[in-house]
């Protein structure tokens, strides 16, 4: 029982890291919520709400997009959904800091940016921009929720065995050996 | 219950009463419950894992982490920047550990001696528990054809530098294939951890072993008889499950620091070095590709060490910094590649070009561990300026040995990756900050925060392993290390056990 991968997105902290009073009322639930918008009803979430998934889901895709060397992403391994299942058995701390950094995700543009809409909102090129500066930023913060989701992403992602054949892995060894 | 227990599927007797409860089954628990169980102790070890033999070990890193490690795998010190990695399984960390065996250096046991008054740990006194040790682990050179690709590139670029280095010995038995998933466990049960060497000799000498089951408070632990509380879990060690309690007499915590410590706050034992004195070894990893494919994931992950930059006395303990060749699955290579978009997905399709090391640095005790609100450890850890830049040469050195092998790019994982090309690129070295989270560090060596000392104002724990302040309460893994005893801690972890079990199952039964 040790901190798990997000249990840091506390108030205080966010506090302390100098994101000042409008951003903590924000956080708070007043103010620009609304910018977020409503979120298309998704079955058989078992611990995210819609809107918490849609970001979530933004997340995966802009770390993980299909296209490129492989047409494979993040949607196409269900990593969100994968992530929903990981989290409905997590200790309820860690679910309530996952949900903050969710939330610090999605106003993130307004936070960081000064920009007046949402992470889930952003074209995708934006979206790669200012995923990337979570993980390049001066704010302890900001890094640390980078690096929490890119490791699931990445472990998640990378163990698919439709995967496999675009990365040169042959899969596991035992059902190579010689019998 | 005789044997075996996994209480995710039976229901456990509301009072399970014994000589000797110990609190983890890895290779610091399994000792003492074997050696106690053969001295016709009546032994009761609690882990809380799962019992993962052959094929239930799937080679498949998600599901894997998420059963064999602590928290799922994502244990983190609480900047986040250091990953903890532990085992949390029967036969704890030597499950999914490397098979390094590298015992004690003599100067270490002598440096224990002078600085912390254990007598007793001299290298002469020490020998006959190593030699056991070693004999436990069945420890053997890897062989010259065992060595992969990933650890001969590594060697080649040493070699051609002047660099010495080694190949290590482990404690894998003949019948290793190189299947290459050690990470996540053996499915040929070839890893001799304390699952398939320790345990069931523990078991056979009479030891009841219960799996699931989590030992979350010590209650009288300055009385006679104590009273573990415990909770099972369900069958994938989520949730808690039922209560119940251990009594005995004597209480052995084996739960590695990340385990031990917190059970000894949370139960309120002990004086106020508990939690402090934390040694984590923080590694990096690098990367580096190369023309040919180097298809690290096939063969022993780890069998050699760059060690010509290792330094070891008797005055400062271990310093410096050992390069290890290593390699893991790709799930684990992709969490570690800081690389978003369709860069990111290119750099994986270059997997099986892929060489990795971690170099690993030996640190000072400058952890804590404390209690977080939900009686959660809460690891604080800050790296020291000296091992920042310890580091930064460590990088530097591995990318040079790369070079030397031919990489065509060095791959250093921060947020984007450091992609070096040449020796000119290696200037960016002296820029890096290394501050939290900008690099992916790993520990798996934690150590300490129950330190023996001779005197209570020293340490946390006698020289026996008894925790000051409570009766008949010990440690008995790496939690009682003062420093840190060895670049790879389970040899060192056998050999303490060894000695402190051989000194209680001397003593009289009350
Ligand atoms: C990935 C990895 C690679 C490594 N490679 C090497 C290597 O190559 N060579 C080497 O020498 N060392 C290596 N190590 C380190 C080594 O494996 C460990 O230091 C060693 O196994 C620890 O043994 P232990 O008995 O002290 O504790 P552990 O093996 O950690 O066992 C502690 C057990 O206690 C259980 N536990 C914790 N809390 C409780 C509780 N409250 N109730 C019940 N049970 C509890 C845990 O589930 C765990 O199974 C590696 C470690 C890791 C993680
Ligand atoms: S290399 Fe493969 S066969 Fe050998 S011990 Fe590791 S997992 Fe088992």
């Amino acid at each position: 029982m040790t901190a798990r991968p997000l249990a840091f997105v506390t108030r205080r902290r966010v506090l302390q890291l100098g994101l000042g009073a409008g951003a903590l009322a924000l956080l708070g639930g007043g103010g620009l919520l609304w910018l977020r918008g409503a979120a298309p009803a998704i079955h058989d979430l078992k611990c995210l709400s819609p809107q918490q998934f849609r970001t979530l889901a933004a997340m995966a895709r802009t770390h993980i997009p299909a296209g490129g060397p492989f047409a494979i992403g993040a949607d196409e391994a269900e990593l969100a959904r994968a992530f929903d299942r990981y989290l409905a058995d997590e200790p309820p701390g860690h679910v309530r800091d996952v949900k903050r950094a969710l939330h610090l995700v999605e106003f993130g543009p307004i936070l960081f940016d000064r920009r007046l809409t949402t992470f889930s909102h952003l074209p995708p090129a934006d979206q790669r921009q200012h995923w990337l500066a979570w993980g390049q930023s001066d704010l302890l913060l900001r890094r640390q929720v980078w690096w929490g989701f890119a490791k699931f992403f990445g472990l998640v992602f990378y163990d698919r065995p439709e995967v496999w054949p675009h990365i040169g892995y042959p899969g596991p060894s035992l059902e190579r050996l010689p019998a | 219950m005789t044997t075996l227990t996994d209480c995710s599927l039976t229901a456990v007797p509301s009072q399970i009463d014994c000589d000797i409860c110990i609190v983890g089954s890895g290779f610091g628990g399994a000792t003492a419950a074997r050696i106690l169980a053969v001295a016709g102790r009546d032994v009761v070890v609690l882990e809380e894992g799962g019992d993962f033999t052959g094929k239930s070990l799937t080679q498949r890193d998600a599901a894997m982490y998420d059963q064999l490690y602590v928290q799922r795998g994502g244990a983190t010190t609480q900047d986040m920047g250091i990953s903890l990695l532990a085992g949390r399984v029967l036969g704890g960390g030597g499950v999914i550990n490397a098979c390094d065996v590298v015992p004690a250096e003599d100067a270490i046991w002598r440096m224990w001696q002078k600085r912390f008054g254990l007598e007793e740990f001299s290298p002469e006194a020490m020998a006959p528990f190593a030699r056991q040790a070693l004999a436990d682990l069945g420890a053997r050179p890897i062989r010259e054809e065992q060595i992969n690709r990933n650890n001969a590139i590594l060697r080649q670029g040493a070699a051609a530098l002047g660099w010495r280095g080694e190949v290590m010995q482990h404690n894998r038995a003949d019948h290793c294939k190189g299947l290459g998933t050690c990470l996540v466990g053996c499915p040929l049960d070839a890893k001799q951890n304390a699952r398939i060497t320790l345990i069931p000799k523990a078991i056979g000498a009479g030891a009841r072993v219960l799996c699931r089951a989590r030992a979350v408070r010590i209650e009288a632990g300055n009385s006679e008889q104590k009273r573990v509380q415990c909770r099972s879990l369900d069958r994938r060690g989520y949730h808690e499950q039922q209560a119940f309690e251990v009594r005995a007499k004597i209480v052995i915590l084996a739960a590695n620091p990340l385990g031990t410590v917190p059970l000894l706050l949370r139960s309120g034992l002990g004086n106020g070095h508990v939690g402090r004195s934390l040694s984590l070894q923080p590694q990096v990893p690098i990367l580096a590709l190369f023309e040919q494919p180097v298809d690290a994931f096939h063969g022993i992950p780890q069998s050699y060490a760059v060690t010509q930059f290792a330094t070891c006395d008797e005055a400062r303990g271990h310093g410096g910094f050992r390069i290890e060749g290593i390699m893991g699955t790709p799930g684990i290579v992709g969490s570690l590649v800081p690389q978003a978009g369709v860069a990111g997905k290119e750099l994986m399709t270059q997997l099986r070009n892929i060489a990795a090391s971690l170099l690993l640095l030996p640190d000072e005790s400058v952890g804590r561990i404390a209690l977080g609100g939900a009686g959660q450890a809460v690891v604080r850890y800050d790296l020291t300026a000296e091992w920042r830049q310890r580091a930064r040469q460590a990088i530097r050195t591995a990318a040079r040995a790369y070079f030397a092998a031919g990489a065509k790019t060095v791959v250093l994982p921060t947020v984007p990756p450091k992609m070096w090309t040449c020796e000119a690129d290696l200037r960016q070295v002296d820029a890096l900050s290394l501050a939290p989270a900008t690099l992916p560090l790993l520990s798996a060596h934690q150590q300490g925060g129950v330190r023996m000392a001779a005197s209570e104002k020293d340490g946390a724990a006698d020289p026996t392993g008894r925790v000051f302040g409570t009766r008949d309460v010990y440690v008995m893994d790496s939690s009682g290390f003062p420093t840190t005893a060895s670049s790879h801690t389970m040899a060192p972890i056998l050999a303490v056990a060894h000695r402190q079990a051989a000194r209680l199952a001397g003593r009289s039964k009350n």
